[in-house]
């Protein structure tokens, strides 16, 4: 790790005086004051460590098992390379990751225009900064005309949303200096395709922070953002695939691994036990599903931790398997919790080399790493006395046929009315998807159909209560109350008596199996803040 | 994003209206060559020059993900523009600006763009709906004036930009895009329910008249605004109809529904035989002094592109269109002899059909299930029928139903056009109405139910009932 530094320092010294984790003190102040306008949960009160000191600075003089990660540095590949030999790329979201072949794509082959979903990311300077496929270079030009047209609409005092056509639908955003844009054939909804580069630019800002983009480009018009996202394309387009096959970036909604509610509470106290202040989450998941949460009691009076971020998080750690090296301690921006300032967060998988579990612990003070990798020997301890892993092993997603229901072939069930509802996080359940989307494709072409119908039913001028849709291969139902949002799958020659039949067996069983499915209690902890690190409120 | 104001989407209104061809003016300085028509025509020419560049940049942009099919629409804030590639290289299109009344200040009682700029609301309207009325625009002016390409080929770029302001200029301000909806998209056609007998009468009279008067190419016979026997395309029936029940039939009209003595009452003029008179053409056949003109249609324009006289003659309630070839001059003495051997004819017919139609409505009893609310649509033959829609006049279309119920209307229509196959959708809106669409083969039905408590069952057997008694021929899916 350490013959890393001085090729850090080396490289980044032209942009030190505009990069985030800089050691110029006199940019410091800045982040107290930034801007918390896009900030959904305002956490005034959030003992926000200062963020400028360049986490390479921590513990490099430790063992070999600690790995020091600088995302935005795009040190990652190389170091994870680096430690580990050579390590299978396959990330744990199960998307296997082809991904130097994209960069290397001829962007004027019709193979490239055909791909299903284009997303690119440019400064309001017109410079490239992302391309989902081609290598930006390539696509300068096109990304220099998609300027064009923002800057030309922009002029006449109105802002350029959308453009259709019989294939495809583009839509533009522009968040802050950076300008966001989707082609897509999959005909979506502008609203689904905005939210879902809604979720690009949050993915950078949790590599970045709002505060620190909007800094640099403030000092300098046209830079070059790809120093600071080198090697992390890996992470858009690993955000870009789960948004495409997860079910949860559609429903806003954490998917959580059904497991017997006794295991989960023990997990939970493991958790409860193990903390050190200034630690704010404890998150345990398993086969990418959530397994238990534990939260800071004081934090989340104030502001909830969204679905979103935890998605962030979960698909930061998926993309790259250099996590699965020991231990992990970096900087991570959660951006809908905070969109202006780090976490540290403490990742480590339990049971190598499988890594399928993973515990996550997040603190506001950069220098505790021993105290919290202390945590993880306790709780690693607790579930050994447990055999908690082993339990863990065992429990799976539930298979559809265990509603008992015939002609249900797949649901989505996300409820409002939780313990606790608007501090709580969202969550969803749904069974594995059996015969006949046993595929790929199949699946895809489920996930566009609920697509289709969430976009109806959410549709901002004409929302619906319910749709129910007879088509060829299947019939659809979906189903808002204020209770909850259900999406359903049936047989296409389900009679509609059948139909509701089914529904109401279906909801009778997920209220009777809800401490199973879901967390419905998260527990909390409190961990008083080490004094010398808090920021006054009113600061 | 989401302002917490009440909004309520309102009249989308015109901004501006315009057709290039790129191929006319590439070089720089010389884009105003471009531009063959633009309303305002009052805006500056820069402006002009500005907007229609950004129309080909979207297009030229689009057209690097799909060469084939370029834009249709761009949405932006403040408008919507819609693009249609009439003919190879000529572009017409159409800028909506969507404004909105905020409820809560009273100054917007008085509310107009200027006014607006700082409150603009999401948008509701649907692409597809206008999308069709920018096609239909030129349709409508393809009936009148021919393709683009052949005006050019008579008479150079002059000739067709003469051609668009004429009849653009006046074609936009009947125009009412608040009106607009599914109906729009379909571009359908209400036939008129007959017995096999007086069909069979209405044959003949069409044929004999054919026979007696060789120069007549085509014919259409209507009765009360629908169609019963067409000559004509598929297409250029359709636009056609179009015209004659939108815009010729209720100028028209207004004189006949006055009373026996009224002064409005056409001058019958001692011709006591019949109530046949023309509605294009001679307006008094008697008056030897006055100049008529029929009106020239262009028809079958993809192959063998005729131009046409039309030939409007009307007796009470039933109107038959003649076209004849544009090359023949019609003279007075023509007018004549078609006055005196159709008029009589057509008045006995068209008291035949009315006492017909009296007959079967009073054996089939009260209005077959009024209280139904439904818009059916046939692909195949372009038969309409909607009990939403009160009579269309020149100006407005009304709908005895909320514009958001039509716009999930439009949505659905939306989803059957993704697919070939049959489907049914059935949904529940946020006011507890129930929309069902049903989808068979090339027919589409919509209905909508006003049932608050019923669930989904009871709405399936409702329109189950209703097509038992309506559409029984018509297998729709359960």
């Amino acid at each position: 790790m350490d013959k890393d530094d001085n090729q850090e320092k080396g490289e980044t010294e032209d942009i030190r005086s505009c990069d985030p984790p800089s050691v110029d003190p006199n940019l410091s102040t800045e982040t107290d004051n930034c801007s918390k306008a896009e900030c959904q949960n305002n956490s005034g009160d959030q003992p926000s460590t200062d963020p400028e000191q360049a986490p390479t600075e921590n513990g490099h003089e430790d063992s070999g098992e600690f790995v020091v990660t600088m995302l935005a540095r795009g040190k990652l590949e190389e170091q994870g390379v680096g430690m580990m030999g050579s390590c299978p790329p396959l990330s744990i979201t199960g998307t296997s990751e082809g991904a130097p072949t994209h960069r290397d794509e001829d962007v004027m082959a019709e193979s490239w225009r055909q791909h299903r979903k284009h997303v690119f990311v440019l400064s309001e300077a017109g410079k490239p900064i992302y391309s989902r496929y081609g290598s930006e270079e390539a696509l300068s030009s096109t990304m220099g005309v998609m300027m064009a047209l923002v800057s030309f609409v922009q002029s006449s005092d109105n802002t350029i949303r959308s453009v259709y056509s019989d294939g495809h639908t583009v839509v533009f955003m522009q968040k802050g200096p950076l300008v966001l844009v989707s082609v897509s054939s999959s005909r979506q909804s502008e609203q689904q395709l905005r939210g879902e580069l809604l979720y690009v630019y949050y993915q950078i800002v949790s590599m970045l922070t709002q505060a620190s983009i909007t800094r640099i480009f403030e000092n300098k018009k046209n830079y070059d953002l790809r120093r600071l996202l080198a090697g992390s394309e890996k992470i858009l387009d690993g955000l870009l695939n789960l948004v495409d096959s997860d079910p949860s970036f559609l429903l806003a909604a954490v998917h959580c691994l059904p497991l017997a509610s006794s295991l989960r509470d023990s997990l939970s106290q493991i958790l409860q036990k193990a903390i050190t202040p200034n630690l704010v989450f404890s998150i345990l998941i398993a086969k990418n599903q959530l397994l238990t949460i534990v939260q800071e009691k004081t934090v989340i009076e104030d502001a909830r931790l969204e679905p979103a971020d935890v998605h962030l998080l979960l698909n930061l750690i998926g993309a790259s398997s250099a996590f699965q090296a020991g231990e992990i301690w970096t900087p991570i921006c959660l951006p809908l919790f905070n969109p202006d300032c780090y976490f540290y967060a403490y990742i480590s998988y339990l049971d190598p080399p499988e890594c399928t579990v993973c515990l996550l612990l997040l603190s506001t003070d950069k220098e505790a790493f021993y105290a919290v990798a202390e945590c993880k020997r306790r709780i690693e301890e607790a579930m050994l006395t447990q055999s908690s892993l082993s339990l863990i092993a065992k429990a799976h997603c539930y298979s559809v046929s265990q509603v008992g229901v015939s002609d249900l072939r797949h649901f989505m069930y996300k409820p409002f009315d939780i313990p606790d509802h608007h501090k709580q996080l969202t969550q969803f359940t749904s069974p594995e998807m059996e015969a006949p989307y046993s595929t790929e494709e199949e699946r895809r072409r489920l996930l566009d159909l609920y697509r289709h119908m969430h976009g109806r039913i959410h549709s901002s001028s004409r929302p619906l209560k319910l749709i129910y849709h007879v088509a060829e291969r299947e019939t659809l139902l979906a189903w808002v109350t204020s209770k909850f949002e259900l999406y359903t799958c049936f047989s296409p020659l389900v009679t509609k008596a059948c139909a509701i039949n089914a529904i109401t067996k279906l909801l009778r069983w997920i209220k009777k199996e809800e401490d199973r499915l879901f967390i419905r209690y998260p527990p909390k902890y409190s961990t008083t803040p080490n004094p010398s690190k808090t920021h006054d409120k009113n600061e | 994003m989401a302002s917490g104001m009440q909004e309520k989407l309102y009249n989308p209104s015109l901004l501006s209206f315009f057709v290039y061809n790129p191929s006319f003016g590439p070089r720089e300085g010389e884009e105003e060559k471009k531009i063959l028509f633009y309303h305002p025509s009052d805006v500056e020419k820069n402006e002009k020059i500005r907007n229609v560049g950004l129309c080909e940049a979207i297009v030229q942009f689009t057209r690097t993900f799909c060469p084939t099919k370029p834009a249709k629409s761009l949405h932006t804030q403040k408008n919507r523009q819609f693009f249609f590639e009439a003919e190879d290289s000529f572009w017409i299109v159409m800028v909506h600006w969507c404004s909105c009344s905020v409820f809560l200040k009273p100054v917007d009682r008085f509310w107009s763009p200027e006014h607006s700029k700082h409150v603009f609301c999401k948008y509701s309207l649907i692409d597809t709906v206008y999308g069709a009325v920018l096609r239909q625009c030129y349709s409508m002016y393809k009936l009148f004036n021919g393709t683009f390409v052949r005006a050019m080929e008579t008479g150079g770029v002059e000739l067709l930009m003469q051609k668009l302001e004429k009849f653009f200029y006046r074609y936009l301000q009947t125009l009412h895009l608040q009106s607009c909806d599914l109906l729009d998209v379909f571009g359908g056609i209400a036939f008129f329910p007959l017995d096999k007998m007086t069909y069979l009468k209405i044959q003949s009279f069409v044929n004999r008249v054919e026979e007696s008067l060789s120069l007549i190419k085509y014919t259409t016979f209507l009765y009360n605004d629908q169609l019963i026997w067409s000559g004509l395309e598929q297409d250029d029936m359709r636009i056609l109809y179009k015209y004659l029940t939108t815009s010729l039939f209720p100028r028209h009209s207004e004189p006949e529904l006055a009373g026996r003595d009224s002064p409005l009452r056409p001058e019958v003029a001692g011709n006591l035989l019949h109530y046949g008179r023309f509605l294009t053409g001679p307006a008094n056949i008697k008056d030897p002094e006055a100049k008529f003109r029929f009106p020239r249609i262009f028809v079958n324009t993809k192959d063998s592109y005729e131009e046409l006289h039309l030939i409007v003659y009307k007796a009470m309630s039933a109107a038959v269109c003649f076209m004849i070839s544009a090359s023949m001059e019609l003279t007075r003495e023509f007018c004549e002899q078609l006055d005196s051997l159709v008029g009589p004819q057509l008045t006995l017919l068209a008291s035949d059909i009315c006492e017909q139609y009296n007959v079967n409505r009073r054996i089939s009893g009260p209005e077959k299930e009024p209280q139904f609310k439904f818009i059916y649509f046939n692909h195949m033959n372009l038969a309409e029928k909607s009990t939403i829609h009160m009579r269309k006049t020149a100006s407005v279309s009304l709908t005895s139903v909320h514009p958001d119920l039509m716009k999930i209307l439009g949505d659905i229509n939306c989803d059957f056009a993704r697919v070939d196959e049959d489907e049914e959708i059935i949904v529940k809106a946020m006011t507890d109405y129930w929309v069902v669409g049903k989808k068979s083969d090339q027919r589409e039905l919509y209905v909508i139910l006003n049932q608050k408590n019923a669930n989904l069952i009871e709405v399936n057997e409702e329109v189950k009932r209703l097509c038992a008694t309506q559409f029984n021929n018509i297998f729709f899916l359960d």
